[in-house]
């Protein structure tokens, strides 16, 4: 019994050096989020795959700002007390708040739309200093050709947002550079909050083809209604999150969360095994999902193409 | 002198609760003289001190104090020469601020406010020395808070912030009426004397009769917004509280008043 | 708690000690529920981090920061004094457009200051650390500030502001233009939340139109666990009160963040914020009810 154990933990060892010592990771989050928290779990479960496990060699703490910034700092300066291995700030404000807090500590930040705007790095490829991480930049070209494909005579895009979102006003303004390039007009339609996301969508009826949805939190947060107001109004609603599908979206080509998150994990895996943050560049996130919702198309009078259904990595029912 | 010159005040204008406070009153008095004003309820009488005071803007009519027409002036600009005391004690001082940053406030009337210290050493004396001369003891409690006092202390630190900035007109409504017998007298005789030492011309509202002809040198009696009555020198001086009751009675009708003994007191 | 957390709850504190007096301005010297601050901590912050990526001097650019956070306030003002919409519902008005306003100002939602020189990057790299450089340099900006506002206070002009906010009537009869000292105060309350979010902006290296969310909240707590402390009527100590409280503040977020002893995470904050606003508010109350009774 004795030698057994003995023998797995030397295998053990063998097969995964990195189990010779624990780490800390710390990670946080502006906002309790379903995407955000997806992308949490996601760096966890990467981390669980290269052998670093909670209750064994692995502590990993998780703080939301709860949408403060103020909380974001303190949240910041208490990870940089701890002096964990790596700290993991997802979205934009949390990883400014830890980034201008140290210059020692490796950060690895997730769902960060703009680095560089951002002032995380100077440069996406080697980066240098302490500070690497996973952009979510959504494919914003790749939508817009969908749009196109589904519906083929599209002539106006509108586009529902909060312009209170960093992200969502980078993605409207390549919306409107790749939807120029496709002759496709857009119309923006803004709510800052998600009791205004109805209001919007409606001021949308009639005057577009189409609604696309970007990345963002607050419209995301109301979905339902801006589906209400699509159906009504027979216009058929596509979205950069592949979870607003099951919700009553027709068709979305957008990031997995969880998969950004281990994506996001594969690099501080990567830095625990030795390798300098200012050395890993900085990418897209990889892995884009194309979510059709067949039934919310045909209650807005529309068929899906069959290409587009060959291509769906996942049919809602 | 203030001249009050066909005053008329209507209150809510236009509405079912349009009232006529004040319906073309007209009253000269001369500098220095002390009034007191007597008249049944809503006979007009704070209207009429409102609307020297600023506080109400006359429907028509003019104002003017010491030839100066204050119609449409401000309540602020015009404290440079109207001091007041109300009925209410606790409308007339700050309780939130100490007794000497009350005083300083007041000192400050009619002067350009800037970021000076409030209280200087200097007035700090002065407030101390003008507090003692009600001998009310309060001279050691410069910094207490006014809400700490009673409505009677009060009463009293507020006509000395009435008379610290030297303004021309004193306005008092019922100041007295709040007061315990007591204290109303000892306010009274310190009304009387301020009056007297700084030379105020001085309105003085009041419900008792007695104090209506004890004090003042004029006396003036509205009813329904208008001056119905008004005794100065030998007339006044033989006249009796039995008569203004009477002339009371005559204003309203020849109705009987229920509270004769209240005005009698 | 580790020492770093400990003094960037400091730092953040002493921050925030800028609304907590801005408030203390508006809500009891002037008896105005001012809501404007959850717009005009984030304006202050726009102003300065757009100025200073500009390439402004940063302490010019703090200074327009903060004359931008009186000119919200003067907005306020004007609404409740000309236009007479209530005091609160002329806050919120403000408030509501300032959320666009900063949109304008920054032109997106998120301005980033990791890279800029700061009023703070002289004070750094002179062998102290950065964590001890920030609060220490907030620290003599708060001392400033107190020290300025304790004396306007004591001035005439300030006894006629207090005077205004305790008893207008009184105040008018007493020559005090209450119009002007309403502007006034509302201007300068502001003015000193702007700068809190200015130097929040460039202690944390941005300016985020979302900054603002709650700022009334952490003001008031800030004032109300300052007063439930020194429980003074001196003004002097109330305004330390402001400083201390909002620091105690922090402090007691960060033994949330960092201990399990109560079992509170960060999510909890709200609710422990609510909770401690509510008891500070309904404490002095029972007070008085007790002294009637
Ligand atoms: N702000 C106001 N709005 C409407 N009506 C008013 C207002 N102020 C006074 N009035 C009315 O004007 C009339 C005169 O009021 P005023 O206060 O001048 O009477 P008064 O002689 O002082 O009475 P009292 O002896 O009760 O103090 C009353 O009918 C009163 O109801
Ligand atoms: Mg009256």
């Amino acid at each position: 019994m004795k030698f057994l154990t003995a023998a797995a933990i030397a295998t053990l060892a063998f097969a995964q050096p990195a189990l010779a010592r624990d780490v800390t990771v710390d990670v946080t989050a502006i906002v309790e989020h379903p995407a955000l928290d997806a992308v949490r779990d996601g760096v966890k479960d990467a981390l669980g795959e290269a052998g670093f496990k909670v209750g064994e060699n692995l502590t990993f703490n998780y703080e939301s700002a709860q949408g403060n910034p103020g909380t974001a700092a303190q949240i910041a300066r208490q990870f940089i007390g701890n002096g964990p291995d790596i700290i993991v700030p997802i979205s934009t404000p949390s990883a400014q708040a830890v980034v201008s807090a140290t210059r020692d500590i490796p950060i690895v930040f997730s769902a960060v739309t703009d680095p560089v705007g951002a002032q995380l790095v100077k440069q996406l490829q080697k980066p240098g200093g302490n500070v690497t991480g996973l952009s979510d930049l959504s494919p914003v070209a790749d939508h817009v050709a969908l749009i196109k494909e589904i519906l083929p005579s599209v002539k106006t895009i509108g586009v529902l947002f909060n312009p209170g979102e960093t992200n969502s006003v980078t993605l409207v303004e390549l919306l409107k550079k790749y939807g120029a390039e496709q002759g496709i007009a857009v119309v923006e339609s803004a709510a800052t909050r998600s009791s205004e996301v109805q209001n919007a969508a409606r001021a949308l009826a009639g005057r577009v083809d189409a609604i696309y949805v970007p990345t963002d939190n607050t419209i995301v947060s109301a979905l339902e209604s801006a589906v209400t107001v699509a159906i009504e109004s027979k216009l058929p609603l596509f979205t950069a999150d592949t979870d607003s599908v099951s919700r009553g979206a027709v068709a979305a080509l957008g990031f997995n969360y969880y998969d950004v998150g281990k994506q996001t994990g594969a690099i501080v895996v990567r830095i625990l095994n030795g390798e300098k943050p200012g050395d890993i560049d900085i990418n897209v996130a990889a892995g884009t999902d194309l979510v059709i919702n067949p039934g919310a198309a045909e209650k807005v009078g529309l068929t899906l193409p069959k290409s587009v259904v060959d291509r769906a990595t996942k049919v809602i029912q | 002198m203030i001249e009050l010159s066909n005053l008329s005040v209507i209150f809510g204008r236009g509405t079912p609760l349009e009232k006529q406070a004040l319906s073309g009153l007209d009253l000269a008095i001369e500098t220095g003289s002390f009034v007191t004003v007597i008249g049944s309820n809503g006979a007009g009488k704070s209207t009429m001190l409102g609307v020297l005071a600023g506080d109400v803007i006359p429907t028509s009519g003019r104002v003017a104090i010491g030839g100066r027409d204050v119609t449409r002036i401000a309540t602020a600009q015009r404290a440079k020469y109207v001091a007041r005391v109300f009925q209410d004690p606790l409308t007339g001082s700050c309780g939130a601020l100490t007794i000497q940053e009350n005083l300083a406030l007041a000192a400050a009337r009619g002067s350009r406010r800037g970021f000076g210290l409030a209280i200087g050493s200097n007035r700090r004396e002065e407030f101390r020395a003008r507090v003692a001369e009600l001998k009310l003891g309060l001279e050691n409690r410069m910094d207490d808070r006014m809400d700490l006092l009673s409505g009677g202390q009060r009463q009293a630190l507020s006509l000395v912030m009435a008379t610290l900035a030297g303004s021309e007109v004193l306005l008092l409504d019922e100041h007295t009426a709040a007061l315990d017998p007591g204290m109303a007298e000892f306010v009274m005789e310190l009304t009387q004397s301020l009056v007297e030492k700084h030379k105020l011309t001085t309105l003085m509202v009041t419900h008792s009769m007695r104090q209506a002809l004890d004090y003042g040198t004029r006396t003036v009696m509205l009813h329904g917004g208008k001056v119905i009555l008004d005794v100065v020198g030998d007339n006044r001086r033989n006249l009796t509280i039995e008569d203004l009751i009477e002339m009371f009675r005559k204003a309203r009708g020849g109705e009987t008043l229920d509270d004769d003994a209240l005005l009698v007191s | 708690m580790s020492q770093i957390a400990f003094l960037g709850a400091v730092e953040l504190g002493l921050v925030f000690s800028f609304v907590a007096i801005g408030v203390y301005l508006a809500f009891r010297i002037l008896d105005f529920p001012d809501l404007t601050v959850d717009g005009s901590f984030p304006l202050g912050a726009a102003v300065a981090a757009v100025l200073i990526i500009a390439g402004w001097n940063p302490w010019l650019a703090t200074a327009i920061a903060m004359a931008a956070g009186a000119a919200a306030g003067l907005v306020t003002a004007t609404l409740n004094v000309k236009f007479r919409i209530l005091n609160l519902l002329a806050s919120i008005l403000t408030m509501i457009a300032l959320f666009s306003v900063n949109l304008r100002v920054m032109g997106k939602p998120n301005v980033a200051l990791i890279n800029q020189d700061t009023m703070l990057t002289p004070f750094f790299g002179h062998g102290l650390s950065e964590f001890y450089v920030r609060p220490l340099f907030i620290g003599v900006l708060v001392i400033i500030a107190v020290f300025l506002v304790w004396r306007f206070l004591a001035s005439d002009l300030g006894l006629a502001m207090r005077a205004t906010g305790a008893n207008p009537r009184m105040a008018r009869a007493q020559g005090v233009n209450t119009s002007l000292h309403i502007y006034l105060g509302m201007a300068l309350s502001n003015a000193l939340v702007a700068l809190g979010g200015s130097l929040f902006a460039q202690t944390n290296g941005f300016a985020d139109v979302t900054s603002g969310v709650g700022t009334i909240v952490v003001g008031l707590a800030a004032v109300i666990i300052g007063e439930t402390l020194f429980h003074s009527r001196l003004i002097l100590w109330a305004l330390v009160g402001c400083v201390i409280g909002s620091v105690l503040y922090r402090i007691a977020i960060q033994l949330a963040l960092s201990s399990d002893i109560l079992g509170l995470k960060a999510s909890d904050l709200n609710l422990v914020t609510a909770v401690l606003v509510a008891c500070a508010l309904i404490l002095p109350r029972l007070r008085r009810g007790r002294a009637a009774a």
